[in-house]
């Protein structure tokens, strides 16, 4: 009953990641910094989400944060299959990681530099007992078959490998605990463009076979549109809009997404150019602007928008806009 | 056919497991890109040879670290004076048989040379034989009775225990002075030699010489051997002569003449044993010995091990601490990192050389065994060494703990004692191995200037510092080279050597070198 309740296996309400801002002669907390300011979406089990956003509105802190990783959350919710992550013991978070896994954006420093591929991939394995000893060795060979990588790269260690093979292994070493969900954080941003199609194809692949929900970090629009189900764009710790990626993409109803997604390049030099040029540069998270947080450089900025901090609507069914305007 | 030969082509190219690059775990590499640094090996080399030296050199060597050695040296010391004898002596028979006033007229009948004269009543006759002997008998009721007689040659016996009875010194006076070989007394037939030695059947029995031997010493007796090879040595002229008491002790004994007093003086050589200091090198001292009289290349072996001992020690209790403390402050923050930071602090303004030279003092001052006093050494320069340590793990570990991989470790579920020790400690390690290798050159040196300022280690024990220590004054320092080069070139090359190993560890660990 429970687990049929919802088809979510992820569900984000208001959640909440301030951190603090130190200074002063007693070291004590002077500010602080909103990297995560009320980010509320559903992720259906199965699906990818894509999160997009400019640098540093706080894609990477919204993903971590749904795993507990960057210490307590400020505010709101996230429900695992509809549990509470951080009311869990340590004990039950521990068990509960092999089920939310994350893949690092760089390749390089996401691999312990002193230890064998293998060690790397099987570790946390062998730490949470996932299959028998006698299993172990075959195991990890498939998981690393799975993820393109040969067995003899067992005994390896990652300064020998490429940027797109560490990348693999970051996945293998992911997918070996045999997750539900996987948090993205812009896997292919530090790859050139054909090992990103490789690894991109590799994700999907396994996402078909394994039935994986991803909730996908990226700033690169096309890579987005072409992996996610449902997309979320982000803007200084807000999500301003969220919906599905056909919705999103034919119908970017936020003012801040259109602006985005006319940065899209289009591959015909003869198509009219509608480059939406957003004035300013985005404020500090420490001192975000009042109302809503893009007023100051909206187009449609009003005096209402300059107060009110404007709501979550669903504005079609399954598509959600953070404004005024609707 | 073909397909065969594909088979073999496809078999020729495939890159099977025995066909694939050896690979290398990170710590392999380490120790190619190091044995490949030629600077670096050849400090390697240089610590083994220490290493070697100092502690199997220490076990194959003869002497031991506070062995003294001795030498003899020889002072010459008055012992005996021997005076020849220019004036004639009287010889009595028996005691008071030939007076004062009798020699007295003698003297006047020898030189006016009457064979008679006389003092009150007594008549006194004078058979002279030749120009040196002189037989005096005195009239006594009809017979002639032989009371003395005059001669420069002094007849004593041979043994020791017992004078040279009146005959036989008369008999054998007369015998020289009238140039006879042999005399005959109480039936027994005497035999002189032109030594003076009077023999008995081959044995001697007196010695005639014209020499008066007396010792200088009032407890000193002049044994007959020695009067007889000094007297022989005066009549060979010679310088010195050898002369072996009754215990069979060999001394040198040296004859100077003085015209003025025409007397010889007899120098005994007398060896003193003293300690061997500052000899040069020998076949016995490779490279000489020190001012207390030890073996120098042995000190120096076990210098080298209480060197080594000490910065090894030292350097095991500053990572300890400092491992400990440092990562302790780096992994829990907040206020442990503030406490143990500030506590850094304070340790890096306390002046490290007045603290070590006040405990040296009071060291000396309560009289701390020297062994023990080498174990508060080395528990003081650990405690004072450790916040450099401290420093450097806890900058490390701040860094890494912000690793993606530290993450990455986490969101896989890892326990946290897991992540320290399987991810964590070892990307600490190389950098601690490098200050480690840095930081013994720099203690051994802390430890040879202390023991060179008399703080360090102290004697029987040695280290190369107070083996250093020995040259205080520009004497030693120009005189005696073996002293302090060794210890020197020693200490110089082993800091140098370990300074070249950390260095090369360093680029070794250097995964930015080249393979």
């Amino acid at each position: 009953m429970e687990q049929s309740k919802s088809d979510f296996i992820l569900e984000v309400k208001d959640l909440k990641k301030y951190f603090p801002i130190k200074g002063g002669m007693l070291n004590r907390v002077v500010g602080q910094v909103k990297a995560v300011d009320g980010v509320t979406f559903n992720l259906k089990r199965g699906t990818t989400m894509g999160l997009v956003g400019e640098s540093g509105c706080g894609k990477t802190t919204t993903g971590r944060t749904i795993l507990r990783l960057t210490g307590e959350k400020t505010g709101g919710q996230v429900l695992f299959e509809g549990k509470e992550v951080y009311d869990l013991s340590s004990k039950e978070m521990r068990r509960m990681r092999t089920k939310m896994q994350i893949i690092f954006q760089d390749p390089f420093s996401s691999l312990s530099p002193r230890l064998p591929v293998g060690e790397i991939i099987g570790e946390a394995v062998r730490e949470h007992g996932l299959v028998s000893k006698a299993e172990y060795e075959d195991y990890v060979d498939k998981v690393m078959d799975e993820c393109g990588l040969q067995p003899f790269h067992k005994t390896r260690y990652p300064h020998e490998f490429s940027g797109g093979q560490r990348q693999r292994i970051c996945i293998a070493r992911a997918l070996a605990l045999n997750p539900d969900f996987v948090v993205c954080d812009e896997p292919v941003s530090a790859l050139d463009v054909s090992i990103q199609a490789q690894i991109i194809n590799l994700l999907r692949q396994l996402q078909e076979q394994r039935g994986l929900s991803y909730l996908f970090i990226s700033h690169d629009l096309s890579v987005v549109e072409h992996i996610s189900d449902s997309v979320g764009v982000m803007y200084l710790g807000n999500l301003v809009e969220y919906g599905d990626k056909k919705d999103i993409f034919a119908r970017p109803l936020h003012p801040y997404t259109q602006a985005l997604f006319s940065a899209i390049p289009v591959p015909d030099p003869t198509a009219a150019k509608n480059r939406i040029v957003l004035e300013g540069s985005i404020p500090s998270p420490a001192n975000p602007p009042s109302g809503c947080k893009f007023h100051t450089r909206c187009r449609y900025c009003t005096a209402r928008c300059k107060e009110e901090v404007p709501v979550q609507k669903e504005v079609e069914p399954g598509h959600y806009v953070v404004c005024h305007r609707f | 056919m073909s397909s065969d030969n594909q088979e073999k082509n496809e078999q020729q190219y495939s890159l099977n497991d025995d066909r694939r690059v050896r690979t290398l775990s990170p710590g392999a590499l380490v120790i190619r890109r190091f044995l490949r640094n030629r600077v670096a090996v050849t400090g390697l080399v240089i610590l083994v040879f220490m290493f070697i030296f100092s502690f199997i050199g220490g076990m194959i060597t003869p002497y031991k670290e506070d062995q003294l050695f001795y030498r003899y040296e020889y002072q010459n010391k008055q012992y005996a004076g021997a005076k020849e004898n220019t004036e004639l002596r009287y010889v009595e028979a028996s005691e008071g048989s030939f007076p004062k006033v009798a020699q007295a007229k003698f003297v006047i009948a020898r030189k006016t040379k009457k064979p008679k004269f006389d003092v009150k009543k007594s008549t006194y006759f004078v058979e002279p034989e030749g120009e040196e002997f002189y037989a005096i008998y005195e009239q006594k009721k009809g017979a002639k009775e032989l009371v003395a007689f005059a001669t420069y040659d002094i007849v004593s016996s041979a043994h020791s225990d017992q004078e040279a009875s009146f005959e036989l010194q008369f008999e054998t006076s007369r015998a020289l002075a009238a140039g006879e070989k042999s005399f005959t007394l109480d039936g027994k037939e005497y035999t002189v030699d032109e030594g003076g030695i009077v023999s008995l059947d081959g044995e001697p029995a007196a010695y005639a010489s014209r020499y008066l031997v007396q010792p200088i010493m009032k407890d000193v007796e002049l044994s007959q051997g020695f009067r007889e090879q000094l007297l022989q040595a005066i009549g060979e002229d010679a310088d010195e002569f050898v002369y072996a008491d009754e215990n069979g002790e060999e001394s040198t004994y040296t004859l100077t003449y003085d015209a003025g007093t025409s007397s010889y003086k007899i120098m005994q050589a007398v060896a003193t044993k003293k300690f061997d200091t500052y000899s040069a090198p020998s076949r016995a001292h490779w490279l000489g010995t020190d001012r207390n009289g030890m073996d120098m290349l042995t000190r120096l072996m076990y210098g080298g091990r209480v060197s080594l001992y000490i910065g090894f020690i030292v350097v095991i209790i500053e990572t300890l601490l400092g491992v400990a403390l440092g990562g302790l402050s780096g992994f829990a923050g907040g206020w442990v990192d503030q406490v143990i930071m500030r506590t850094v602090d304070v340790f890096y303004c306390i002046p490290s050389l007045p603290i070590i030279i006040i405990l040296g003092a009071a060291m000396d001052a309560m009289r701390v065994d020297p062994q023990i006093r080498m174990l508060y050494l080395m528990l003081i320069l650990g405690f004072l060494g450790w916040p450099g340590v401290a420093r450097l793990v806890r900058g490390q570990i701040l860094s890494l703990r912000e690793q993606e991989f530290m993450t990455a470790a986490e969101a896989t579920g890892i326990r946290a004692s897991r992540r320290i020790f399987r991810h964590l400690i070892p990307n600490v390690i190389p950098q601690l191995i490098v200050t480690m290798t840095m930081s013994l050159g720099s203690t051994i040196l802390t430890e040879a200037t202390l023991s060179f300022l008399g703080l360090g280690v102290k004697f029987p024990f040695a280290s190369w510092g107070n083996i250093i220590n020995d040259v205080n004054d520009t004497f030693v320092l120009t005189n005696y080279w073996f002293i302090w080069i060794p210890a020197g070139v020693c200490l110089l090359l082993t800091v140098l050597a370990f300074n070249l190993v950390g260095d090369g560890l360093r680029d070794a660990f250097d995964p930015k070198m080249k393979r």
